[in-house]
């Protein structure tokens, strides 16, 4: 059993849990986007950022995939946190601006889009990953995965092609915080 | 078993969605007397700690199945799987009840009126979980040698992987020995001669491998077993039957080319097909000159062509190099991409065989000793010499093997003749291992090299199944049973299964038994809807656990609420995502997801009614497009069909009951069905609960009940398509009358036992009691007392007196 505390509260769980699932049962909110509980933490959209203090020094880590430890102290909503994802919100914002959730999240961080227009934004994809992870852990099969790299990078199947180890399930469908998947799916998906 | 059972059920609060809808403190409070032996709410059962807090009162309370109430199952049950693995709870003792999608996001009504649906939802679920029963998984035992059936070139690669690893290999080939094999090659694979070399050398070893058996081909009789156990009966020249027996079937099928037509270029013996050409390959003499290879056919598409080409190609460096003083020339169409690598370019040039492309727009005109042609490069028409014009052929059907085990074996013709498995999309835990081997170019273009690499793979695939054997872990993960007692061996299952799981009997062996190979089943459950005698069970998929669940639900519902079943694909996934698009719709109805609407047996639907729901609807894939089990979805339009007509002779609107279709990726279109529907029955009153309605709904749940009926609708097997009736009918008018004549005598004879079933009658009692003319009923009462259906008892004042049961 590991002790530690969230916002002050004394709280406990057992080893290889991580911050966010021990905060998220105690009722405490934290904000995320990329995590879904059928997968495992990717850290993609950071958006779950709190701060640790491990007695040492004090830092802002991502709750989705820190292993809680014996007398750490989390804060969850402090100024830097709330900085940090005010930042994420905004490039999020700038990156998906036709995405509802996307609006929501920002609105709820008050912020609006800025400076960093991205240009020729058609679907509302960030590329959290849900999607590819969904059809690799819960269905287990590989019909989604990332294409190009850098500014180019995108969601497809395997060699742009409409993979043949698509079953058509929709769970993609269904993980898909934006609803850029419904663009998507009719171009990799099977016949 | 059943009393037995400890459920534990944990609800969720899922951070607020579900608990900021729904009251579950009422939830609790409504299912308070359900057979339930833990109850928990907790915010996220799914998280670390809430895994952790299911495991303890597993150990703890010893409980053995598990209901979540909260997510979608598709999503989290696997979660929920592999986090209780380690207490022993198995994925089939895990039920799920979606709160958040089915009631928490796509409704506007209260916590309270929500809660009581949840209610109903999660009682349907827990009735369902109290008939569990164990599974057991049985390991099959993989004893003996593979058959390798059909005699293309894909099995001898087979055979030589299977004996390089100590696994002995019938193979039936028409040719006996490697140099007949090596004759006939270019029958199947044209333009391969070039590799006769290499071949040769792996076909000797193939043909004097101890652990191969090549026998001579013969007519199959049947093929029947499954897995670990087929029996494969030879029809001998002298009109005996010879059994086989094997533990792996690998079907090894190519598919000849026929010559193309030539006649119309004429030129005599200066104007080949590429068969004829190899001919005179094998026979070692070729006339210097000139020789074009044209490929044309464009009417066999790309691939066709590519195929084409490389055979081309093959042949003239097969030619450049045996026959010094020949002049190869390949023209292709430029519409495809020349399938040469830059290796090969290299060694054309170095031979000086040509490669030209045509413009395909226009037809190339050949003249005597040379053919025009138009170039793309520069749009000029320009001219080659030939003194040899070489046509390639064209694919053509599979040969008349294929005909002899498609009858036996789950291997359908697809567009343009192509030979498909039954390819079934599923989720990968769904179905057991690759069990059934399909090779050749029967199954699509492939050129030799493609074909080797299959047969490979076939054998590596046996390997896998003798591997898995020896640890005991070959089983499956569905599980039918047939009851031999019920089980009247009509065949009809083995006639609708589109996974040819259900086994074929030996011809003339009569009706026996059935038995199921898991191996080859999807688990879509038809079979066991369709069969006439209720015989056939999908373990945990029983249509009595659909029965207790809806029973369960309908306590709960109001009169104006209806069911709705939703597949597990189009249905079901529309269904959810509806929620997370935030498209909601009437919280009336209550959704029941089932693997395939073709799992729902007839009688299920007619329960319902005679539980009193006001109204059905049936959410499925699109007919023939996308159903995940082939033909489930329009199985299912049969019974509802049938349920119409009946509700329609009962004198109830027949629009009470509707079926639709969605694909996986619309869920306004679900939504739009349901607010339709809806809106359409809420013009309609509830169904009517007085005693002769009850009795008239009686006798429809009676009347599907019947195997005549369950036969009739058996065999109609599916949706009609435009043209195509079921039986010997040849209009839809006349298939459609058939079938309600059925129905209409069938539902007569129903409600003659519902009314003899209190008191024995005669004849204008029954009527007077069914309110129908007594004409109607009197031919009907010999015929059900010679059936044994009902007894004549006596005479009184000149009139039978009948009673239900046997004299």
């Amino acid at each position: 059993m590991i002790t530690f505390s969230i916002n002050g509260q004394e709280v406990g769980g057992e080893e290889g849990w991580t911050v966010l699932d021990v905060a998220r049962w105690h009722g405490i909110e934290i904000p995320t986007l990329c995590h879904h509980e059928a997968m495992e933490p990717f850290g993609a959209c950071r958006l779950c950022a709190v701060e640790v203090d491990d007695g040492r020094r004090t830092r802002v880590v991502i709750s989705c995939m820190y292993p809680i430890r014996e007398g750490i102290k989390v804060q969850t909503e402090t100024p830097r946190v709330a900085n940090v994802r005010r930042w994420i919100a905004q490039l999020l914002l700038d990156e998906s601006p036709q995405a509802p959730n996307i609006q929501e999240l920002a609105k709820s961080f008050g912020v609006t889009p800025s400076r960093f227009k991205k240009t020729g934004v058609e679907s509302a994809c960030h590329l959290c990953g849900l999607c590819i992870r969904a059809c690799q852990e819960v269905v287990g099969v590989q019909a989604l995965t990332f294409g190009n790299r850098g500014v180019l990078k995108e969601v497809t199947s395997p060699y742009h092609r409409r993979s043949q180890d698509c079953i058509r399930c929709g769970t993609c469908l269904y993980v898909c915080p934006t609803g850029a998947m419904e663009q998507i799916f009719p171009l990799v998906s099977s016949e | 078993m059943k009393t037995e059972s400890k459920i534990g059920v944990f609800l969720c609060e899922c951070g607020g969605k579900i608990s900021g809808r729904i009251d579950l403190q009422e939830v609790r409070e409504l299912t308070r007397y359900e057979p339930w032996a833990h109850f928990e709410t907790s915010p996220y059962p799914c998280l670390a700690p809430g895994l952790e807090t299911i495991r303890k009162q597993v150990q703890d309370k010893g409980l053995d199945r598990i209901m979540v109430a909260g997510c979608s199952s598709r999503i989290m049950k696997k979660r929920f799987t592999n986090g209780l693995a380690a207490v022993g709870i198995q994925r089939h003792q895990i039920e799920m009840v979606n709160l958040k999608d089915h009631v928490a996001l796509v409704h506007e009504a209260g916590p309270q009126e929500l809660a009581r649906k949840a209610a109903a939802l999660i009682s349907g679920g827990l009735a369902s979980l109290r008939l569990l029963e164990p599974y057991e998984p049985v390991s099959l035992p993989f004893e003996g040698p593979a058959l390798i059936l059909g005699g293309g070139v894909s099995g001898f690669a087979a055979a030589r992987e299977l004996a390089r690893h100590g696994l002995e290999s019938v193979v039936f080939s028409k040719a006996l020995e490697a140099e007949r094999v090596l004759e006939e090659l270019h029958w199947t694979f044209p333009g391969c001669r070039i590799f006769c070399g290499d071949l040769g050398e792996f076909l000797r070893e193939v043909f004097t491998s101890p652990k191969i058996k090549i026998m001579p081909d013969q007519p199959i009789d049947y093929i029947v077993g499954g897995v670990g156990d087929y029996h494969v009966g030879l029809r001998q020249p002298d009109n005996t039957i010879t059994e086989v027996n094997g533990a792996a079937i690998i079907v090894a099928l190519d598919r000849e080319f026929a010559p193309p037509e030539i006649a119309h270029i004429g030129g005599g013996e200066r104007v080949l097909d590429l068969l004829d050409l190899e001919e005179q390959l094998v026979e070692g003499e070729f006339k210097p000159g000139k020789v074009l290879f044209w490929v044309n056919s464009p009417q066999h598409g790309k691939d066709a062509q590519e195929l084409a080409t490389m055979a081309a190609w093959r042949d003239s460096l097969l030619l450049a190099r045996e026959h010094p003083q020949v002049q190869p020339t390949v023209l292709y169409p430029a519409n495809i991409a020349l399938p040469l690598a830059g290796a090969d370019l290299v060694e054309a040039r170095a031979h000086g065989i040509g490669l030209m492309s045509y413009a395909p727009e226009v037809h190339p005109v050949v003249q005597s000793g040379y053919l025009s042609f138009v170039s793309p490069a520069d749009n000029l028409e320009h001219e080659v010499e030939w003194d040899t014009l070489v046509v390639p052929g064209v694919p053509g059907d599979p040969g008349a093997k294929a005909q002899e085990l498609l009858r036996w074996l789950p291997i359908y013709p697809e567009n343009g003749g192509r030979l498909q498995k039954s390819h079934i999309k599923f989720w990968p835990d769904q179905v057991p291992d690759e069990s059934l081997f399909f090779t050749g170019s029967a199954g699509g273009l492939c050129d030799l090299n493609d074909v080797l690499q299959q047969g490979k793979n076939a054998a590596r695939g046996v390997l896998r199944l003798r591997e898995k054997a020896l640890e005991g872990k070959l089983v499956s993960p569905v599980v039918v049973h047939v009851d031999k007692d019920l089980c009247e061996g009509c065949g009809l299952c083995t006639e609708i299964c589109p996974c040819g799981g259900v086994e074929h009997v030996k011809p003339g062996s009569g009706p026996v038994p059935r038995e199921v190979d898991n191996h080859l089943c999807s688990g879509g459950g038809t079979c066991a809807a369709t069969c006439p005698y209720e015989a056939v069970k999908i373990l945990n998929n029983t249509a009595q656990q659909l029965e207790a669940r809806l029973k369960a639900m309908m306590a709960r519902m109001q009169e104006n609420d209806i069911l709705g079943f939703v597949c597990g694909w189009g249905g079901l996934a529309s269904a959810e995502q509806a929620a997370i698009k935030g498209v909601a719709y009437p919280s009336g109805i209550y959704l029941v997801p089932v693997n395939c609407l073709g799992s729902i047996d007839p009688f299920i639907l007619s329960m319902a009614f005679l539980n009193g729901v006001k109204g059905i609807m049936l959410a499925g894939c699109t007919p023939k497009h996308s159903c995940h089990y082939h033909f489930g979805v329009d199985h299912c339009w049969y019974r509802v069909n049938a349920m119409k007509k009946l509700l329609s002779l009962a004198g109830l609107e027949r629009r009470r009951i509707s079926i639709g279709y969605v694909e996986v990726n619309e869920p306004n279109s679900f939504a739009r069905m349901v607010e339709s529907h809806m809106e359409s029955l809420g013009k309609l009153p509830p169904l009517p609960q007085d005693e002769k309605s009850k009795a008239k709904l009686w006798a429809i749940h009676a009347t599907l009940h019947r195997p005549r009926v369950r036969w009739v609708l058996g065999t109609s097997l599916r949706r009609p398509a435009e043209k195509e009736f079921p039986g010997s009918q040849f209009n839809a008018v006349e298939a459609d009358e058939t079938m309600l004549d059925v129905l209409k005598e069938e539902f007569l004879a129903s409600r003659i036992l519902k009314a003899l079933s209190d008191q024995p009658l005669n004849p204008p009692g029954i009527a007077r009691l069914m309110d129908e003319p007594v004409k109607n009923i009197t031919p009907l009462l010999p015929d059900m007392a010679n059936e044994g259906r009902i007894a004549l008892q006596g005479w009184e004042g000149g009139y039978p007196v009948y009673a239900v049961g046997k004299a």
